[in-house]
């Protein structure tokens, strides 16, 4: 499975972040719970409205990363996480409509 | 783009590519191609992976109407590098007006029913997710579309409600018409892994 595999890599050993902030952020993305700052303000913009992230605000969560590629590791996970709440929703609507009786 | 060494390569091999690609191209290398070659091993490879079965893998739909899905996908995420690009190889596999005229407005665009059903589902899966429903499953396979184009035409969406939100986060820079029918007769060759 495409989905499971990448909601596999964000959580994976390949990243130079925590894994625990990779997912925290992919869950925030997805309408979850808040997480630290800088990166709840990204996440949840990448989430909602990733037309109106701000040069700031990417530079911020650079800085607090610590390089580009961390922060990479933090937008890309919050892309994913948003994706993948909609690629669930989207697969149960299309069970449910198929399988319930009637 | 925000992030100077995505737009660069990570290292020398990353670098060289990148020029030899654009210069094969006969233009800048989307930023789209240079975040694939990025940290490859972390999330690239799998995204890649399921960006090129959605895309160009078995389905009723045909590449057109998926670079087409695509790119309304990027239109309700305000995402204009993705309007442009996949608009662009959407108009390789269908007439121009009905691509435009699908997104101006699908409800009223000269589209098959299913297409039209399905991209109404789509809208709510990208824009109201909260609100996608098995009524709007339902009623796109009333309107002829069946389960296994739904699923397809969702992996479509799922994807580029992932791609979309990187071009944006990470500001993309938008190529000239030109420069986008270029990286569509790259895309419609090479694909997406």
């Amino acid at each position: 499975m495409n989905a499971e595999a990448l909601r596999a890599a964000v959580a994976g050993a390949a990243g130079v972040t925590e894994a625990s902030l990779r997912t925290a952020v992919a869950a925030r993305a997805a309408g979850g719970p808040p997480v630290d700052e800088p990166y709840d303000d990204l996440a949840r913009k990448i989430g909602e409205a990733s037309y109106r992230v701000t040069d700031a605000e990417v530079e911020t969560v650079r800085q607090a990363a610590g390089s580009d590629k961390a922060a990479f590791e933090v937008v890309m996970s919050a892309c994913v996480g948003a994706g993948l709440t909609r690629w669930d929703a989207a697969t149960r609507v299309i069970e449910e409509a198929t399988d319930a009786p009637g | 783009m925000r992030l100077a060494e995505v737009e660069r390569g990570e290292n020398l091999r990353g670098r060289a590519l990148i020029r030899i690609i654009s210069m094969a191209l006969g233009a800048r290398l989307p930023d789209a191609a240079r975040v694939a070659f990025y940290h490859k091993g972390f999330v690239g490879s799998t995204l890649g992976a399921w960006t090129h079965e959605a895309m160009r893998g078995p389905s009723a739909w045909s590449v057109a109407e998926r670079e087409l899905m695509a790119a309304m996908v990027a239109q309700w995420n305000s995402c204009p590098f993705c309007v442009g690009a996949h608009r662009a190889i959407a108009v390789r596999g269908m007439d121009k007006t009905i691509a435009d005229a699908c997104l101006a407005d699908y409800h009223t665009a000269p589209i098959s029913e299913p297409l039209r059903a399905t991209l109404a589902m789509l809208e709510t899966m990208t824009s109201r997710p909260d609100e996608l429903r098995a009524a709007q499953a339902r009623a796109a396979m009333a309107a002829g579309a069946t389960r296994q184009q739904l699923t397809d035409a969702a992996a479509v969406a799922a994807v580029f409600n992932i791609v979309t939100r990187y071009a944006n986060a990470l500001d993309f820079a938008i190529p000239t018409d030109a420069e986008f029918d270029k990286a569509a007769v790259m895309m419609l060759k090479r694909g997406y892994a």
